[in-house]
């Protein structure tokens, strides 16, 4: 095993990560046969190497997005915090405006990225992956958070071509940037306490540390 | 009341900086890329106060702050800044060009609204 992690880290050097990337954790992934960036919930990468990206999601969702003419893509791994407004819609209501800026701050800083590689916006093609209802005790939140993906995607004309959303198990999807192939595993519900969890605390990480803007004025 | 451009290439974006700016009161025009907003700001009167995007295709938003700090009728206009951009570089980038301040999304409504009746003065 050790040994074959060497040779893989002999003829595949760890490609460098884009600038901005570097903390997140990569490792050689036999199996895809290429190094292997995992996410955690709040975070997202990029690459322009032949790279995969691996996440596993309860009712948070991940966007993969690539362009696939100039070979760069990336994923993010997000949830939107909770709704308390029961369904009022007003974009200026402070739970469900912070919502919605969350969730666009999340994919837009995902773009962003990819645009700053060279991407072209409309050559984006864009899949979903998650939101499942992981716990019959939760509300809904997995659909929320893929009624937003979708709704989002649709404003900014983004072409999705593919999702595997909802339902009631946890995935694991595993993200290949230069072909756009996605693998998605569905996990044994067994798991589905343990990532519950884990997504909890990261809502409850920015519950505690407000989304605000960071103003400057020179 | 202002009436104040709204730069960015993300359509949703520009409804949620333009909806708030509304709530204010303030008369909102929008572009989606530094160029549009450019030749928007070319003829007639200058608006009262530009917020700008940075990453956006064909003129990014540093740009198009240096483009607009040529015209005379924008020698004094505030020009700010709105993005997910945070790093020390890119804000003096944008300071240099003539930018007037910088937020950093995701941005809170009350606060954008503070900063743009600061700048207004």
């Amino acid at each position: 095993m050790s040994s074959n992690l060497l040779n893989s880290a002999a003829t595949h050097p760890k490609p460098n990560a884009v600038r901005g990337h570097e903390g997140i954790q990569r490792t050689w992934d036999p199996h895809a046969d290429r190094w292997c960036a995992k996410i955690l919930p709040g975070e997202y990468y990029v690459t322009n190497h032949d790279e995969a990206i691996t996440t596993v999601l309860g009712s948070c969702i991940s966007a993969c997005i690539r362009d696939p003419a100039i070979r760069v893509g990336g994923m993010n791994h997000f949830m939107l915090p909770e709704d308390t407004t029961n369904g009022k819609s007003a974009w200026l209501d402070a739970e469900l405006g912070l919502a919605t800026r969350y969730g666009s701050f999340a994919m837009e800083s995902l773009i962003n990225d990819l645009l700053k590689l060279g991407a072209k916006r409309e050559r984006l093609e864009v899949k979903l992956f998650g939101g499942g209802r992981i716990l019959a005790s939760m509300t809904d939140v997995g659909k929320r958070n893929i009624d937003f993906a979708r709704n989002w995607l649709r404003a900014e004309r983004l072409n999705l071509v593919g999702e595997d959303v909802g339902e009631t198990t946890p995935r694991r999807v595993l993200y290949f940037t230069q072909t756009g192939r996605v693998l998605v595993k569905h996990l044994r519900t067994l798991e589905s306490r343990a990532i519950a969890t884990r997504e909890e605390q990261y809502l409850t990480s920015f519950k505690q540390k407000p989304v605000e803007n960071d103003v400057e004025l020179f | 009341m202002a009436r104040i451009l709204a730069v960015d290439d993300s359509a949703s974006m520009r409804q949620m900086v333009g909806l708030t700016l509304k709530s204010a009161g303030h008369d909102v025009l929008t572009a989606a890329d530094g160029d549009e907003a450019l030749k928007m700001a070319s003829v007639g009167d200058p608006v009262d106060l530009v917020i700008t995007d940075v990453n956006m295709p064909n003129m990014d938003g540093i740009s198009l702050v240096r483009e607009l700090r040529l015209l005379p009728q924008y020698k004094g206009v505030p020009l700010l800044v709105l993005t997910t951009e945070a790093s020390v570089e890119r804000k003096m980038e944008g300071k240099q060009a003539g930018a007037t301040g910088w937020i950093v999304k995701p941005f809170n409504p009350d606060r954008l609204l503070e900063t743009v009746a600061k700048v207004l003065g």
